[in-house]
Order: C-alpha cells, then structure tokens, then sequence
C-alpha cells in the first residue's frame, strides 16, 4: 500500500495515479464479494469471511496473486451472494461460504465455464456507464477509484476547463435530472452559476423514497466517489463552496461509504482548501433525512438540511436564487451527480451518443415485481418497455400473462400492454400519462388488481403527505376513503368519475410537485383499466381476485383432483374426490383467494359471484 | 413599475408586489384563509388561487406569495380559478363544518358537507397562523406535529410550552377560533399555563401578561427591566394618550 500523500498540484494528482496504476495490483486477481445490502442479507459476509480464510491456508507466494475484498452492487441482488472474479469478469450467483475453495481455485487456474456477464440475459443487454465499475472494486478504496479512471474527470475540468466550459458541456450533453422530474441539468447550472453570491451551495439528494427503487443507495454504496467527484466539479463550475449529500438514515451502508470517501478525498487534497493547488475552496458534508418521502422533493430537503420541519414551500423564487439558507442553490439526485464525470471526462457528445434527442444518455431502473430476473437495468434512453421487462427481465413470473407496469414510484402511473413498445425517455412517459420518476419499475401480473393498485399507492401518500396545504392533506385522504370504499364492495355508481375530477383538481391545486402528481396512478389506472373500475363499482367483482369478497373461486376442466383446495378452503366450500374436477360452492364462498395460488393445475380462477 | 392586468384592468405595481395585493388595491376581491397582513405568507390554503398567464403559459398560483416580476396577466374568477377554490373549501368544509369562516366560504362557493366523507369535525383547518405569529414573536412556543392528514398544532410534547408568554397572538390570528384563552381575574389561562396579567396604573386594564412583558424586554423592544417586572406600568393606549396629550399642550 502505499502512503497517502496531500496533493498540491494537478502534477501531484498525475504523478499519483501513475503511481497507483503501476502498483501492481493489476496483475492480481481480485475476488469481488458484493457487500452491498441485498447481499449481506442473504449472507455475503460470511462468504468474503471464508474466501479470505482459505486464502490464508495456500502458500504464501501463491496467494499474492489474489485479492479478495468486499465489493459493491452487481444489481441483481435476488441471486446473491455474487462474487465476481477480474480482471476476467467472471461472476457467480447465490454463492455459499462452502464454495470458497472453488471460487479461489477458479481465480488462480481459471474457470473453463467463464461466466461472463454476457452469458447472463440480465446483465448482457444491458448498457452500464454509470454502473460500470460497480462490484469490480471495493467501494471503500479511494486507489481502487483512481485505478478505474477515478477523478481524471475532476483533473481535467480544474486543469483545462473554465467553470462556464463545464456548465456549457453538461448543457450541450442534454443531460436531464434523474430523479423525477427530468429538468435540464445544465439549464439550472447556468441559472446558478450566474446568480450573485458569495455564498451557494450544491446538494445532492439521495433521499430515494420510491417504493422499489434503489439505484441511488447501490451507487452510493458501491461506488461512493463518483457521486462526490460530480459534486466537486459542480462546485467548481457554479463557484460553490459547500456540498451537502442528504441521504436516509435508513441507508447506513451509504453513509458510511460516502463518509470514508469523503475523508479519503479531503486526506489526499482533493476536497478542503486550495484544491491541488488551483486557488478553489470546496467541502462536503453529510445530513441524514428521517425518511420522510416528502423530504425528497428540493424545498422540503432543503428546510430539512436547515433543521426545520421538511415541508415544501411555495416555489415561485427559483432555488438557483434563493434555495437552501436563502442563497443559490443546485440540488440534483445522486445518478445524476455521478453522470457528470462520464461527461466531463468523455465530452458531451459521446454522452449525446446513446439515448434519444430529448433525453440522451443511459437511465438505470429499479427493476420489480412479476418478472423472473429483478434488480438495476441501466439501458440507454429510449430502450422500450418490451426489452426491459421481457429480454432484460426474462418475461413474467410463472409464465403468467402481463397486465400492466408502473414506472416513477408513486407519484408514476401504470401503463398497460398497449404501452410495451414505448421507448422510455422523460417525454414519453409522461406522454402516455405515467412519469419517469427515479426509475422504479414495478411489472404487474393478471393476478394484480388494478383499482386495489392505486388504492394502495394512494395510501402510501396518505401517509407520507406532509400535510401542510389542504388539497394534498385533506384531497388525498378522501381519494383514499373512495379507493377503500370501491375495493372492499362499497362504491357507489359516480364514483370514478368523482376520483377523475378530483384528481384533475389535485394536480390544479396542491402546493408541491408531490402533491400534484400523487393523482397520476388513480389517472393513469382509470384511464386504461377503466373496465375494472366499473366491475368493481357495477358488479362488485374483482377479476384479479385481489379484494376480498368480490368474487368467487371457480374450477376449471384442467382440475386434476389434488384435493389441496378443498383442504386449504377456510369455510369448506370446494367439494369432490380424489382425482375427479372439484366444484366450488360459490354461494358459500368468501371470495378471500387462499386456493389460487395453491392449485398446481392453475385451474382455480376468480369468478363473478352469484346475485344475490 | 411593472404593469400587470387583473380581470382586464391594468395598473402599474412595484416589483415584487403580490398578486393578492395588487388585486386588492384595485377592490378585487380574493378569498384568503392561512393569508394574514400581519404575518409572512405560507401559501398553504390554495383558497386565494389565481390563473397566471407567463406569456402564454398559464397555471395557477397562490396570490398571496406570487411576486409580480414581469408584465403578467392574471383572472381571479375564470372557471379554473372557481372549480380550484370550490375543491379546496369542499374539503374544508367536510372536515371543519363548525368554523363559521368555513360555512361562509361554502355558502359563497355553493358546497355543501359530503356525510359520506364526513370527518371528525374539528374547527383547526391547519393554516398555521398561530404558529407563524408565534414565531414571529421569537416565542416559537407552538408548531405543526405529526404529518399528512394527522398533522395538528400543538406545543412540544403536547406538554405546557415553556417559552409561552402568554400573549394570545396565536388565538388572536385563528380564523375559526380553535385556539382560546381565559382571562379570570388577574390571571389568563392559555395552553396549560396560567399567567399573571398586568394591570395599566392609568386606566385598570388587563393589557398584557407579565412574562410577556418580560419577553419584551428581553428583546430590548421596549425599555422594560425584567427585574422590575412587578412595577405598575401604563398600557398602550394610556402611554400613547399621555404622548399625544404632551404634543397637544405643546401647540
């Protein structure tokens, strides 16, 4: 290892990673175990714990020419422990601590199956830029990060770039907020940069509160520099001083790793004062949110960071005018920040290169629900549906059929078949009446009921509306009351349209973008799955066989006799014997759905109930 | 000045003047709830809703906060503008069918109370003007608790707030009375507290609390010692009288 010297010069910066790149450590094989969060729950400790300990049995001149350590997030978390092996790229799923003989032994003689990430479907249509050296070195290692073209970005906008070049490329790069509302990056730079004051700030907001969504903590988990070098050189293009990284307090693993790497930064010169010599002031600090969802919209996070309350405020000043403490500010989402070294480092053209005119650029996407692969997709803009869910994702779960998928967290909407070819961009989300939001993309089956959906995200926003104006506080709690009424057999006729016309109102009225987006999966549920609704209001039947009491089981031919229905039937209203079709007495039946997914012939389905 | 037209009347307006005042310095009436003249605007209501038109692009904002910056026009009583506030004063009045402000509002607006959204009545519409004029005050003895449709204001752990003076500012700018006070004697009772009134040495009145003219002094607002808090002292009206009553002798 070698010593971690203060840099006081861009020279000193040149002459360091020179130094790192020809340590040697290239030779060496790394073994990467994934340490990020879904990992360490399925037990990924335990088996960095047992590689390392048998590296430490085979013979000292051997064992030079490996290197295990923790690594960061590989994005498919539901087939963890990953372990992946370089510089040969190498990765295996649902590891074991058993394999860790197997696992050393393929990292010093080679591995004739060589499981590259192309071989896999999930990660071999994938585009990774801003993902790409996730999992292949330790997220705590400020020389790991140089190693992997860390900070050249930085190096080149202090050295050859004046702040007006910097905030001028990331215009022309087309680069739009990933966070939600998709505002272009540079456009709010420059508005920035030009704002008079001595003092403004940069933030960065990885208050991700989007059920489902977790690129943000796997990027500040896995690779915790990227996101602060974008932040330094957005200091340095809009003459900021201080940085902030709001985080959750429910991501300890991220704070820890951007607080090693924000030491390690400030210890080798590239954060405190006079940075490498270049005469620019710049530091960063870290403020942990309650995990209040509100707390991620840009007013609300920056009364939070003051100490207030985290409520929106009325937006008609501009935060690049008066943001956090009155002064200048610019507050974008972590994937974001970690986009802007690519296209420092590669120019805004390259970063044009992929994407669409609109939105260039690649989106990671939290990838959930009914289909077989989940985890991060990072797909150039543009990608459509289709190829997400079905050749990235692997189709839907159990070879059931597809209903429909909802994209931008609750605030997004849901988009049924018909929508499959879109190409994703900010645009056309927003076009065919959902958003793109942070990136969750939850995929629904047939045994999801659509109206049961949007009551459940509307209740989700019940609970994390701040409460401050009345549209939000009071609006989206009568939704909730409607939605609740409809999805347990209470909904009168008018009752849609009353949702529709209050959800037109909401969006009218509600003091923040929160507010007015949260009637986007009530709008968007309507508007394609309409008929549902009416079953619901008119029949009180829901063909999902999700809410309670309206429908009936029913059995079709495929029956094979098992008998397990009958057994599991709470109120004994499924008849028959052994291997002979079972019939349901639908007038005893309760509707409560317990033998659907029990039947192995899938020939239970939901049914209308007869009139009483 | 910057020129902007309200309903088809123009007039000029200093930079940064709001809608809600510029409309009303031309008698255009715009119903306000969590608006008060005395406090900083918060915007939370949605009542005072007005369609902007930003050269062409049109939305509607809360006046009370819109600074007017450039040559706007804006309509206070368009379809938009009345179906927004009717939505607003709808939820409000199912939640609070008992404050007289509301039931106002809702005859004006022609709503009537959903029962079938019916709440727990209650006369708190959360505009917060108890809260902004407490911390106006520098007391901040009172605050916002809890979020979302729970939230309610309360002092800090629904305890007696110590750094209450007493002085009834809260009660003072409620719109639907849900915050009161009970002056008994000498003393007045407010938020679990009881405090002791200052009586004017001139007229008798009960004009203030004793901690709030400490308070007051504290802040050096007025030339009170906190030490002498107990000496008989004159009231506003009587010390403005006695002022007045000097320049009159003086003439």
């Amino acid at each position: 290892m070698m010593e971690t010297p203060k840099l006081l010069s861009l020279d000193a910066l040149r002459e360091y990673r020179r130094g790192v790149i020809s340590d040697g450590m290239d030779k060496v094989t790394g073994i990467w175990v994934c340490c990020g969060t879904g990992c360490l729950a399925w037990g990924s400790a335990g088996v960095l714990e047992a590689i390392k300990k048998h590296i430490g049995t085979i013979s000292a001149d051997i064992a030079v020419g490996v290197r295990c350590e923790a690594g960061g997030c590989h994005g498919q978390c539901e087939r963890g422990p990953i372990v992946e092996i370089t510089p040969h790229g190498w990765v295996y799923h649902k590891t074991r601590p058993q394999d860790a003989e197997k696992l050393v032994r393929f990292a010093l003689e080679g591995d004739p199956a060589s499981p590259t990430e192309d071989k896999n479907p999930f990660t071999a249509k994938q585009e990774k830029r801003v993902l790409s050296r996730m999992g292949k070195m330790s997220p705590t290692s400020i020389t790991d990060y140089i190693r992997n073209d860390g900070y050249e970005a930085l190096e080149k906008a202090l050295g050859e770039m004046s702040p007006e070049e910097i905030c001028r490329a990331v215009s022309s790069s087309g680069l739009r907020g990933r966070g939600g509302g998709g505002f272009k990056t540079g456009t709010k730079w420059e508005a920035c940069r030009r704002s008079k004051s001595g003092v403004k700030y940069v933030l960065v907001n990885g208050d991700e509160g989007d059920p489902g969504a977790f690129m943000d903590r796997s990027l500040m988990e896995g690779d915790p520099h990227s996101v602060i070098e974008g932040l330094i050189i957005g200091g340095y293009a809009m003459e900021a001083s201080d940085g902030y990284i709001y985080v959750r307090n429910e991501y300890p693993q991220a704070i820890k790793h951007l607080q090693k790497a924000i030491d390690d930064a400030r210890e080798l010169g590239l954060l405190g004062e006079n940075i490498l010599g270049t005469g620019f002031d710049f530091d960063i600090a870290i403020c942990r949110g309650g995990g209040a969802f509100v707390c991620g919209e840009s007013t609300a996070l920056m009364a939070s960071i003051e100490g207030r309350a985290g409520t929106p405020r009325v937006k008609y000043i501009r935060s690049t005018e008066r943001g956090l403490w009155d002064k200048p500010t610019v507050l974008n989402n972590v994937e974001t920040w970690a986009n802007v070294p690519l296209i420092v480092r590669n120019g805004a053209e390259w970063f044009r290169d992929i994407g669409t005119e609109g939105s260039p650029g690649t989106k990671i996407f939290a990838l959930v629900g009914k289909v077989e692969n989940t985890g991060l997709v990072e797909v150039p803009m543009g990608t459509t549906l289709r190829r997400v869910i079905y050749d990235i994702g692997g189709g839907i779960k159990k070879k059931r059929s597809f209903k429909a998928v909802q994209t931008g967290g609750p605030s997004g909407g849901c988009l049924p078949e018909s929508a499959l070819d879109i190409g994703i961009d900010f645009d056309s989300l927003t076009a065919a009446g959902s958003m793109m939001g942070s990136g969750g993309m939850i995929v629904m089956d047939d045994r999801t009921c659509m109206v049961d959906v949007a009551r459940y995200f509307i209740d989700f926003l019940v609970g994390e509306s701040c409460g401050k104006c009345v549209p939000c506080r009071e609006g989206v709690k009568k939704m909730s009351l409607i939605l609740n009424d409809i999805t347990a057999g209470r909904g009168v006729q008018g009752d849609v349209e009353t949702l529709g016309e209050m959800a037109r109102s909401l969006a009218d009225t509600a003091l923040c973008g929160l507010g007015q987006s949260a009637p986007n999966p009530v709008l968007s549920t309507i508007k394609y799955f309409r008929e549902e609704y009416d079953e619901h209001v008119r029949d009180g039947f829901c063909r999902a066989g999700v809410c309670r009491g309206m429908f009936a089981a029913g059995i079709s031919e495929s029956c094979v006799g098992c008998g397990v229905c009958r057994k599991s039937c709470p109120v004994s209203a499924i008849n028959g014997e052994v291997k002979r079709r079972h019939m349901v007495d639908k007038s005893r039946c309760i509707g409560c759905g317990s033998c659907f997914d029990l039947c192995p012939a899938r020939a239970i389905t939901p049914e209308r109930r007869p009139q009483k | 000045m910057i020129g902007v037209t309200i309903d088809g009347r123009t007039i000029a307006v200093e930079e940064g003047t709001t809608l809600l005042d510029a409309a009303r310095s031309i008698g255009i009436k715009i119903p306000t709830l969590c608006h008060h003249d005395g406090l900083p605007p918060d915007g939370n209501c949605r009542l005072c809703a007005v369609e902007v038109d930003e050269r062409g692009r049109k939305k509607l904002v809360s006046s009370c906060m819109y600074p007017i910056k450039s040559e706007i026009s804006a309509d206070t009583k368009n379809e938009r503008v009345i179906a927004a506030r009717r939505f607003v004063v709808q939820l409000l009045i199912n939640r609070n069918p008992k404050a007289i402000a509301i039931g106002e509002l809702a005859k004006e607006y022609g709503v009537v109370r959903e029962e079938r959204f019916a709440l727990e009545a209650d006369l708190c519409v959360r505009c917060g003007r108890c809260v902004r004029a407490c911390e106006s005050n520098g007391t901040d003895a009172i605050g916002m608790a809890r979020a979302g449709f729970e939230r309610y204001v309360a002092a800090p752990y629904d305890e007696a707030p110590e750094s209450c003076v007493g002085c009834a500012s809260c009660a003072e700018v409620c719109p639907t009375g849900k915050i009161t006070y009970k002056d008994d004697g000498l003393i007045r009772k407010i938020w679990n507290r009881t405090f002791d009134l200052a009586v004017c040495r001139r007229c008798g009145s009960r004009y203030a609390t004793k901690e709030q003219l400490a308070h007051i002094g504290r802040l050096g607002a007025a030339n009170i010692a906190v030490e002498d808090i107990d000496e008989p002292r004159l009231c506003d009206k009587c010390r403005k009288a006695i002022y007045t009553a000097k320049f009159k002798t003086g003439s």
